[in-house]
């Protein structure tokens, strides 16, 4: 797998290594200073995956995030040294694919890279039915199957399991999790959503301690594993 | 010359009444005209109290014996009528100026009482809308020294042990001291306060030493001289001392909430200052880390020991950002960090601590034992999630090759009791308090700051963390606090 990765970093040095490293893995890769120049860039050179740093001199992260979300489809991998858990959920809110905390190796980044671009390819591809090990989710026929086994799931942790399956491999917010769930003015209360799937874990079999399915994102929220 | 003039006028009244009486007598026969004695008696009592009133019953006696009863014109009396009369004429008018005396007395009582709470609630209402309380004080002893026979009245605050003039004029070195004795002590020097009011205690009553009232935060220092004040001016010192004592405590808790705000200031600048250092040496070592990895790839067509050493680099590069990051969070738990405390299952805790530490923990064994029932606790996540991976983490190392590390839960008490141990060297048992002190540690290598933020996360969560020795190795035991109500939703 190959595509166009744009690296969003004011530091020269980050931009010279990730150009390096990302390239030995078949990217093909462009690198600019500010969010100016990102927004400018994505639309000349249409990029699959963006690498946006949050912590960028004059227009920073979050508001280079919010100009480029409406014009492009590229999948935003927002980077930053030492986010606190506010700032993933606000750019996860804000529509980044995933975060990534510097300092990073290079193989975690490609890992979350081809994530993201996989996730693309299967949505627009439209397949009705996510796996993930031994777990199925069909989509069309409602159904959950774990270990060929199939399970009976109330409507809510359905709704909440075919969210996640929807964004497999993406970390889904607490928050975006009770707005699609359970409605738009859904009161937020984290123990709803931390409930409900301890009820889902349950009934697939997973162990808590050692989930094979639905991770925990801690102070963030919930990833179904790609 | 001015406290006769009463006496004067008693008598002076006295003879006008005679005169009417005798003026009236010679036209008309009118009986019992003596009670235009009483009017007299009664009206020198109301104005000047009981001893013109006797001076002017005693006085109305003689003049109506001497002019009207007969035999007229001596002091004799005939007959048993007449000295009845008499006697009845200066017993009424003995009550009479008696009872008016004792109600002019209350009623000049009562006036003075409300002049001294009119003039305090004056005083009071400035001193209290004074924003500067040393001003607010300095009225107070100005009002002090206006009192008669009080001639000094001085405020005094305590700061760290020392007495500090704030009102009333320069304090000797030695007033000083004496002040912070009595403040020290909880006793009063040559004063007391009984009923609100200035008690004044001399072992000479002669010697015009100054008196020290020790308040809640500070001390009164009094000195009285020609002779006391009267019952009022006790009264008013009284509350005048009062009022100091609560302006006094006002600018003490003002200082507090300075002094509060100033340390708090400060931890935020600290956290600030740490944090933006942390960024700065955090940045460097991501370009290191990013640089070393891409080099290790298949691709870059390095030797297998050139990539050995680059990963070598990078284990260093890691470990040094780790070390800023553990610097960083026990800064910021010593700064008093916030904690985001919501209702828990322990298992997701320990999943997500698992999880993340997977890629080192894969060649041990580890097993858990949390109970699928166990109430949830109330915990910060992210904070409690750094305890669990500390302590995994520090299983981790010291567990033998192949060894095992156990993970597990149990409830009670309101409080969740957990532990991590593995099955590696029995921690020396001088150490087992230590190993939880900044910077200690068994290793060459280790930062000594990994179980130290462990103890202030579980301390600050109000639990309780302690290491021991069982007989397959160490075991750490930590408790957490439960959720009030179980929420089952």
């Amino acid at each position: 797998m190959s595509g166009r990765v744009l690296v969003v970093d004011d530091e020269v040095e980050m931009q010279r290594a990730l150009k390096t490293g990302l390239r030995y893995h078949d990217f093909d890769v462009h690198a600019v200073g500010t969010g100016e120049e990102a927004v400018r860039e994505t639309a000349a050179w249409r990029p699959d995956v963006i690498l946006l740093d949050l912590g960028l001199p004059g227009m920073d992260g979050f508001a280079t995030l919010r100009a480029l979300r409406p014009t492009t489809r590229a999948g935003v991998i927002v980077v930053s040294v030492m986010p606190g858990e506010k700032d993933k959920v606000r750019a996860l809110d804000a529509g980044a694919d995933d975060y990534v905390v510097k300092p990073f190796g290079t193989d975690e980044l490609v890992a979350r890279i081809k994530a993201v671009l996989r996730r693309q390819a299967d949505v627009s591809a439209g397949e009705p039915v996510v796996r993930t090990g031994d777990l199925e989710i069909d989509l069309a026929r409602r159904s959950v199957t774990a270990g060929g086994r199939a399970v009976k799931l109330t409507p809510t942790e359905y709704e909440l399991l075919r969210y996640l399956a929807l964004h497999a491999g993406k970390p889904v917010t607490h928050t975006t999790l009770l707005r699609q769930v359970w409605g738009e003015y859904a009161v937020g209360d984290k123990y709803n959503t931390r409930y409900v799937v301890a009820q889902i874990r349950k009934k697939l079999g997973d162990d808590p301690t050692n989930p094979r399915y639905i991770v925990n994102e801690p102070g963030v929220g919930y990833r179904l594993q790609a | 010359m001015r406290r006769a003039a009463p006496y004067v006028v008693a008598l002076a009244g006295a003879v006008a009444v005679t005169a009417a009486i005798g003026l009236v007598s010679t036209r008309f026969q009118v009986p019992g005209l003596s009670a235009l004695y009483l009017l007299l008696v009664l009206w020198l009592g109301a104005t000047w109290g009981r001893g013109p009133a006797v001076a002017g019953s005693v006085a109305a006696f003689l003049l109506y014996d001497y002019f009207f009863v007969p035999p007229v014109g001596t002091f004799t009396v005939r007959g048993p009528s007449e000295l009845l009369e008499l006697i009845v004429l200066l017993a009424v008018a003995l009550v009479t100026g008696q009872l008016a005396g004792s109600l002019r007395r209350t009623q000049s009582e009562a006036e003075a009482l409300a002049a001294d709470e009119r003039a305090m609630y004056e005083l009071a209402t400035a001193a209290l809308r004074s924003p500067e309380v040393t001003v607010a004080l300095g009225l107070l002893a100005k009002r002090a020294v206006r009192l008669e026979g009080v001639s000094r009245f001085a405020l005094m605050a305590m700061d760290s042990g020392h007495a500090v003039a704030l009102a009333g004029g320069e304090l000797t070195a030695d007033e000083l001291r004496q002040a912070a004795w009595a403040f020290d002590n909880g006793r009063s020097v040559g004063a007391a306060i009984s009923n609100g009011s200035v008690r004044i205690m001399r072992t000479r009553p002669e010697a015009a030493e100054p008196a020290y009232l020790p308040l809640a935060s500070g001390v009164a220092l009094i000195k009285v001289e020609h002779g006391h004040p009267d019952d009022s001016g006790l009264r008013m010192l009284g509350a005048l001392v009062g009022l100091a004592g609560l302006l006094l405590d006002r600018r003490r808790a003002v200082l507090e909430a300075e002094r509060a705000r100033g340390f708090e200031a400060s931890d935020r600048l600290k956290a600030a200052i740490l944090s933006s250092l942390s960024h700065e040496l955090k940045s460097p070592i991501a370009s290191l880390r990013a640089g070393l990895t891409a080099l290790t790839a298949p691709q870059a067509g390095l030797q297998p020991d050139q990539r050995e050493l680059l990963l070598d680099l990078d284990g260093q590069a890691n470990r040094l950002d780790r070390l800023v990051g553990d610097m960083l969070d026990l800064s910021r738990l010593e700064a008093g960090v916030e904690l985001d405390r919501e209702p828990h299952r322990f298992a997701d805790l320990v999943g997500s601590a698992l999880h993340q530490l997977r890629p080192d923990l894969k060649s041990r064994e580890v097993t858990v034992d949390v109970a699928d029932d166990l109430p949830p606790v109330e915990v910060d996540e992210l904070q409690v999630g750094r305890v669990l991976a500390n302590l995994l983490e520090n299983a981790n190392e010291w567990a033998p090759a192949g060894g095992k590390i156990a993970v597990g839960a149990g409830a009670g008490d309101g409080m969740l009791t957990a532990w991590v141990e593995n099955d590696g060297p029995a921690i020396a048992p001088t150490d087992l308090e230590r190993v939880f002190d900044t910077f200690w540690t068994r290793r060459a290598r280790g930062s000594g700051l990994g179980l130290a933020i462990c103890k202030r996360v579980v301390e600050a969560h109000g639990g309780t963390i302690r290491a021991e020795n069982r007989r397959r190795g160490p075991r750490f035991t930590f408790t957490l606090p439960l959720a009030r109500v179980p929420a089952t939703r």
